[in-house]
């Protein structure tokens, strides 16, 4: 390139095919580093550093009420030698299972009524909406309301004994693994439809229909042309249901009587004893958990591309 | 596909009653506000129908055992948390935004860094956070600690509502103005907000509800005062009494009230865009 | 004076411009002519400073404008779709530049409304200030954005497709109307387009380009009457090309003929072409008959189809049978010959 004849100095040639005002080169460069560098600080300051401190700290040893900077592996040893503790880990893995297939199997035949057979777009949205809407009330407020619900006396049973279904109430419906796998289904559910909702919106009728014309059934078509196509759309579902769910306490803590224990209340626990290694280490298994889950939805799914 | 009505009903049928599935809480905790008051508790049966736990929770009804809700400073504290939240993640959002509109070197990088804030659980982040105050001896606080984790939690979403905004957005108008000799920043402030108003109307509100009811970050970060939903928390180990749901079902019906004006504001903006469409359509 | 110096531009693999080297002359209107992709509306952006080159300098008077940004280069630009300011007054998006630009802002509103209240006047919009953009037809909208554009007192004009969004109707009056600004305000206008009539209608020279380069910058007349080369013959689409076997007679020359269609005479099958006069034998397929002009379809053998234009003041043929052969005659020295055809038909 040849030199221009009003001194300016040379940067490196930047070929963009964006919009780009002509600027002195340096002016541009720094203007969207400018643009970037709030968010991009606060995100390393605030959420970068903290993470980092969790692991770093897991790794400090743990007195009776305070941690000092000494490093050791005391903590990480009480852990998994603990079978409360490993027990919490694979009650949270074993949750985030059911909760992810139930929320999968309830909320696709949703997504799918909404996404395909409903032509209108305002229609579509209203009742998407319409799913939104309980979101508006607490999420604690909502949580708490499960429990006249599921009780010996509650709402369910009251209903199902009204309608002769059962003849006696059923137990097991509060303070157990049930009632917190129906209570996360219930909250999180919706966000399997949302996503899946809107993937099936961009299909091609056409596709549908040029297969019929083929002579394929209505099974064959779902299932070679529907729900591959869904697929990023299921991914991106399941990465909001499992890192919610993953990261879930409080409705352990409401629906189960303390019985139900995730690594979520362990964290919160610890923290409340002041046990600070400890619930670090707590810390780094979920976030060890939830790397592995993610990487693998993200398999699946192109984030950049589908949000 | 669509023309099976045998699987269309079933399919109706089953969203009908999902549907009311996802109600289900909300219908039980809206009929138990009506529970008699102050004998009445959160469970069935109805004692009797009344108001009482409604008046309760302005302090109408004379004193009983039952305390009122420790929520009147929360709430404030709440409401002016999840303002601040949503003027500080909105402003970052689209900012962010502006810089993803040219291809940059790393882009992908502080992409997922930025969508990481509303990826990692609120536990995890709530932790480290408590972690790194302690060790700095920084007091964790309502107006410090838990502010600067609620931007991180809602600034995501608001720049991924900026980031669609923008993507859609037609430059030319832009160019325009700079070609008048109307320098960048100036044509931001006057031709490209204005435009890209209704987005960011949509990020504030994103972001202030996501704040207002943000619990297990807050429950970390925040110090000896409340905000609201962890004042709803503390009264999970107490005895619970029907004046919460009245609360909720309050809270809730607000919540509707200013998602009305959003959407009205909204028409207000869909108004002009749908002016800009009719001039697409002329051209 | 504009000078624009070889000027380079790619995307990815694709050049837009090559090595693209220009002059406009003081008060010129000039036409860029060219096929999509040619690299038109790039150089087009490039002198605005919407987009950089990658290699080459521009100047304005002897003044590089590479530079600067686009915001401090007097470059107005009309774009395709307009542009206008949706949710302002046609008044305040004219008005828009004399008020927020950087240099010399117009501060008082009295020396405003003057200055718009004229340039509204040279356009033919003088009484629709207060109207919203939505209530305007294309062609208001296309006098607003010039308005908008020449009320800055920019050195330069650049119209980017500048009539392609209007009707038929509309086109051949903002022709006029177009003429007539640049003739009072005496700047440079540069107008891009991919209409070939347009082009010659327009400008006071024609550039044609393709693929990033020149093919040839002329006067209309020149330009059409000799094509440079045989991509330019085509652009135009006003010839016929043929390689020289398929003559009759078949002359060995090298390369291939272009004659203009309205240069072709149709006659009866046994013709004798003697020897000012070229012919090839084609079979008839149809005609088209548009007001004052009728074309002539034939095919040859090969497929390829010719094109011969009769205006209707001119002695018609005999009326044509589908399917019979005619001999198509032209004077040999009206025809142009261009060197081997690299380019497919």
């Amino acid at each position: 390139m040849r030199a221009p004849s009003d001194g300016t100095t040379l940067g490196s040639v930047s070929v963009t095919s964006a919009t780009v005002p002509a600027r002195p080169r340096w002016t541009e460069r720094y203007g969207t580093w400018l643009l970037l560098a709030p968010g991009t600080l606060w995100m390393l300051l605030f959420l970068a550093v903290p993470m980092l401190m969790m692991v770093y700290v897991s790794f400090w040893t743990q007195k009776t009420f305070s941690i000092e900077p000494r490093l050791t592996l005391q903590s990480w040893i009480n852990f998994f030698s603990s079978s409360t503790y490993v027990g919490a880990l694979v009650t949270t893995v074993e949750i985030w299972a059911i909760v992810l297939f139930f929320t999968f199997i309830l909320g696709y035949p949703t997504a799918l009524y909404i996404g395909l057979f409903i032509r209108n777009k305002t229609t579509q949205t209203i009742v998407l909406v319409l799913c939104v809407v309980p979101f508006w009330t607490s999420f604690l407020i909502r949580v708490l309301a499960w429990r006249p619900m599921l009780g010996k006396e509650g709402a369910v049973n009251l209903l199902l004994l009204k309608l002769g279904l059962i003849s006696h109430p059923i137990d097991v419906l509060l303070f157990t693994k049930v009632s917190v796998i129906i209570g996360m289904v219930q909250i999180y559910v919706v966000f399997m439809v949302g996503p899946v909702a809107v993937m099936l919106g961009r299909i091609d009728r056409s596709l549908i229909e040029a297969a019929r014309d083929l002579g394929a059934g209505s099974w064959r078509i779902f299932r070679t042309i529907i729900f591959p196509l869904t697929l990023p759309g299921v991914a991106v579902g399941a990465i909001f249901v499992s890192v919610m769910v993953l990261g879930e306490f409080a409705t352990s803590a409401a629906l189960s009587g303390q019985k139900v224990n995730l690594l979520g209340n362990i964290i919160v626990t610890e923290v409340g004893s002041l046990k600070w290694a400890f619930a670090a280490v707590a810390g780094v298994v979920l976030t060890a958990v939830m790397g592995i889950v993610i990487a693998g939805l993200l398999r699946a799914v192109n984030l950049r591309e589908e949000l | 596909m669509e023309n099976q009505p045998v699987l269309r009903g079933a399919l109706g049928l089953y969203t009908v009653i999902f549907i009311t599935f996802l109600y289900a809480p909300f219908i039980v905790l809206a009929i138990l506000s009506f529970q008699s008051g102050p004998e009445g508790g959160p469970q069935f049966p109805i004692i009797h129908w009344s108001i009482y736990w409604y008046k309760h929770l302005f302090g109408l009804t004379p004193p009983s055992r039952v305390a009122p809700l420790p929520i009147g400073d929360a709430l404030i504290r709440s409401l002016i948390l999840a303002f601040a939240t949503m003027v500080t993640s909105t402003l970052l959002g689209t900012l962010t935004a502006q810089a993803f509109r040219r291809r940059f070197a790393g882009s992908g990088l502080v992409f997922y860094l930025v969508v990481l804030g509303m990826m990692v659980p609120g536990v995890l982040v709530g932790l480290g956070v408590a972690l790194v105050s302690t060790y700095l001896g920084v007091d964790r606080s309502w107006w410090g600690t838990t502010f600067l984790v609620h931007v991180v939690y809602t600034f995501p979403f608001a720049f991924l509502v900026m980031l669609a905004v923008l993507n859609r957005f037609d430059r030319s108008v832009e160019e325009a103005a700079w070609a008048l000799g109307v320098p960048p920043a100036r044509t931001f402030r006057k031709i490209t907000f204005p435009l890209i108003f209704p987005g960011v109307l949509s990020a504030m509100l994103f972001a202030f509800t996501l704040s207002y009811d943000e619990f297990p970050r807050t429950l970390f970060a925040a110090g000896g005062d409340l905000t609201l939903p962890l004042a709803i928390y503390g009264t999970f180990s107490v005895e619970i009494h029907p004046n919460i749901f009245a609360f909720g079902v309050l809270t809730t019906l607000f919540s509707f009230a200013i998602l009305a004006v959003y959407g009205f504001l909204m028409a207000l903006s869909v108004r002009r865009a749908r002016r800009v469409a009719i001039q697409e359509e002329i051209a | 004076m504009l000078e624009i110096r070889g000027v380079r531009k790619s995307y990815g693999a694709k050049r837009a411009l090559d090595d693209l080297s220009l002059s406009v002359r003081p008060s010129e209107y000039l036409s860029l002519l060219g096929p999509s992709g040619s690299g038109k509306s790039t150089l087009l952006r490039i002198i605005a400073g919407f987009e950089r080159a990658d290699a080459g300098d521009i100047y304005l008077d002897g003044k590089p404008l590479t530079a600067k940004p686009a915001h401090e280069r007097g470059v107005g630009f009309v774009s395709q779709g307009f542009a206008l300011f949706p949710h302002l007054t046609v008044f305040d998006n004219v008005a828009f530049g004399l008020r927020f630009r950087q240099r010399n802002p117009v501060g008082a509103p009295a020396e405003v409304k003057r200055r718009v209240g004229e340039m509204l006047e040279l356009v033919g919009l003088g009484e629709l200030g207060g109207r919203q953009i939505a209530q305007l037809s294309g062609g208001q909208k296309q006098r607003v954005a010039l308005a908008r554009t020449l009320v800055v007192d920019p050195q330069i004009c650049l119209l980017d497709e500048p009539l392609g969004a209007l009707d038929a109707n509309l086109r051949r009056r903002m022709t006029i109307e177009l003429r007539r600004i640049h003739q009072r305000l005496g700047i440079i206008f540069i107008h891009v387009t991919g209409n070939e009539m347009e082009a010659l209608a327009m400008g006071e020279r024609v550039v044609v380009l393709d693929q990033g380069r020149v093919l040839q910058t002329d006067v209309p007349d020149t330009v059409y009457n000799r094509p440079a080369s045989l991509q330019v013959a085509r652009f135009l689409n006003r010839y016929n090309s043929f390689e020289h076997r398929e003559l009759d007679g078949a002359p060995a020359a090298e390369g291939v003929c272009c004659i203009r269609r309205d240069l072709i005479t149709v006659n009866e099958a046994g013709y004798r072409a003697a020897a000012p006069e070229t012919a090839i034998t084609a079979t008839f397929v149809a005609s088209e008959y548009s007001g004052s002009i009728i074309v002539y379809f034939f095919s040859l053998p090969s497929g390829k189809v010719v094109e011969v234009e009769y205006h209707l003041s001119h002695k018609r043929p005999e009326p044509l049978r589908e399917g019979s052969s005619y001999a198509l005659v032209w004077r040999t020295a009206q025809a142009m010959v261009f060197g081997s055809p690299k380019i497919a038909a």
